[in-house]
């Protein structure tokens, strides 16, 4: 019905180096070298012999400089294999002895072996001793590079074990590469791996998880609605001396609300003006949100009122949730008022507000003012949601205006709103439903 | 924060999913009809809709009943007129239930 956005976990902002290889083509640089097309570099074949020579082509034209190179492995590296990326890397170094690989030239073929589809961390230890051979020891960049290239390979066990490796071997990771590794351990595993995962990290390595770890985690707990958890999770906070901040306090309310928890969340709110931080626009529209879920549409409408007070201008997430909670309580007339309200104000509804609307309006039985929505959505091309659509078809088929149901359907498939499949299952089991009643009599 | 969303009840149940979207071999005057020998029963019941739609055999004075041509009446029972209600009711008729 409604999506919220709970603000991005910080990024890494100390990494000296280039996170990703990317920033390393040569067209992001200014370069004085006469330009060779980073387009030359479009590999469409992983054939060794041919790169290599093409390789000796440009660099007895042109003198490349590091940028080139390294872009032109970088290119030839995503379309071959590691193997042949590293006999590629050290042609280059033979034949054109002004290039001196740097670390980046290494990451690039780190960042391709994670990739690598091998059962193993080999490829990747390959890619490490030929670094560390070459007198650059691996270091906290490389641990982030190595982790993050695993994570999105989806290969999250080898991901924690070269963490473990790296700690051991070279240097401890940074706070970065150790947040997004338990952001990504919340993502598919179990909360007792990520404890284990803390737990060992913190004898081990001395890594302490942050502020910013504990944020991960109890939005992870709130998303699966572990009342209980985030409950102890809030206490060691304050055991470890962390002071929550606006963001915590808003993934803690979060988790209240998705519960229905309205009074906890005013709880947590209040909490957060005893302890001088001051809400942002997410909380309130966090609060808002939830107060209109557990029936609490009034004191909602409330906080709308402080939020315009202290200066935070409500927005389309803010009265989409606040239609949603008087559409729950059947107050639709209520809730398009608000619309109105809005556009006063210069907040531009979009598709979830209609949504909610025609939801709204069908099922107080105002067919004529939801299929009024509907016109409006369809002249602008919004998509129906699951719910809006369910409820306007079955309007149509019990209303015995089965043509227009067939065209709200064709309307949904149209505007790929739903899958075909979802929208043909609804209108069948509408139709059936309907033709079940006039069997028996229950409707003409 | 989406809320989960409202799924549908043949999306979880991989049998009824199965029983819509999966290839069937289709019999002869269903075959004729759509010009290919497989298809599903979703992609048969879009076939006969766009087929109603492209010819327009609503009728003009109720739009719930189609007035079925030559070609439509042999795949529908025979039936000069149908309800639009009923459709996927007959449509179904021509996939009969998997024996388990």
């Amino acid at each position: 019905m409604k999506k919220m956005k709970m603000g991005k976990f910080p990024k890494p902002a100390s990494i000296p180096q280039p996170k990703t290889p990317s920033s390393l083509i040569p067209s992001q640089k200014p370069s004085k070298t006469p330009l060779i097309p980073s387009s030359k570099f479009n590999f469409k074949s992983p054939d060794l012999s041919a790169a290599k020579s093409l390789f000796n082509s440009i660099s007895s034209t042109v003198n490349p400089d590091l940028n080139h190179t390294n872009s032109f492995l970088k290119s030839y590296a995503s379309i071959s294999t590691v193997d042949d990326s590293i006999s590629l890397l050290r042609h280059m170094i033979k034949t054109h002895p002004a290039f001196s690989p740097d670390r980046s030239t290494y990451h690039i073929l780190l960042t391709h072996s994670c990739a690598a589809p091998d059962p193993s961390l080999s490829p990747v230890h390959g890619v490490l001793n030929l670094m560390s051979s070459a007198g650059f020891s691996p270091d906290k960049v490389t641990a982030d590079i190595a982790v993050r290239a695993l994570c999105y390979a989806g290969k999250i066990d080898h991901a924690v074990q070269l963490f473990d490796e790296m700690s051991l071997r070279h240097s401890v990771p940074d706070s970065y590469t150790y947040n997004f590794l338990v952001k990504c351990l919340c993502k598919c595993r179990p909360l007792s791996t990520i404890y284990e995962f803390i737990d060992k990290t913190r004898s081990s390595f001395g890594l302490k998880p942050d502020l910013v770890t504990y944020t991960i985690i109890i939005d992870n707990v709130c998303n699966s609605k572990n009342l209980r958890e985030i409950t102890r999770l809030v206490a060691v906070l304050g055991e470890e001396g962390f002071k929550p901040d606006c963001f915590l306090y808003n993934t803690i309310m979060k988790g209240y609300c998705m519960l229905s928890r309205g009074s906890e969340a005013i709880e947590v709110y209040n909490k957060m003006k005893e302890n001088g931080v001051e809400p942002d626009t997410v909380t309130y529209n966090t609060l808002i949100f939830g107060l209109a879920k557990s029936g609490r549409a009034k004191e909602a409408r409330k906080y709308l009122k402080i939020m315009a007070e202290k200066g935070h201008s409500p927005d389309v997430v803010t009265y989409t949730s606040l239609m949603n909670g008087l559409c729950r309580e059947r107050d639709v007339l209520g809730a398009y008022a608000l619309l109105e309200e809005m556009k006063e104000r210069g907040c531009e509804p979009n598709e979830c507000t209609y949504n909610t609307l025609l939801h709204g309006f069908c099922k107080a039985k105002m067919v004529e003012r939801g299929v009024e929505l509907y016109r409006v959505m369809k002249e602008r091309g919004m998509e129906l949601d699951t719910a809006a659509y369910a409820t306007l078809v079955r309007v149509f088929c019990r209303r015995g205006e089965v043509a227009e149901a067939y065209e709200v359907f064709d309307y949904a498939v149209e505007s790929k709103s739903l899958t075909n499949v979802a929208a043909y299952s609804t209108l069948e089991s509408a139709l059936k439903e309907v033709n079940k009643a006039r069997e028996q009599g229950r409707i003409a | 924060m989406l809320p989960p969303r409202m799924k549908q009840a043949v999306m979880d149940n991989p049998k009824k999913l199965a029983n819509l979207i999966d290839l069937v071999n289709l019999p002869t005057p269903l075959r004729e009809f759509m010009g290919q020998s497989q298809t599903s029963r979703l992609g048969c019941f879009m076939h006969v809709w766009s087929y109603i739609k492209e010819n327009k055999l609503q009728d003009p004075n109720n739009n719930n009943v189609i007035n079925c041509d030559g070609k439509l009446r042999s795949i529908l029972l025979g039936k000069p007129q149908v309800e639009l209600a009923e459709l996927p009711a007959l449509v179904k008729l021509h996939f009969p239930k998997k024996p388990i």
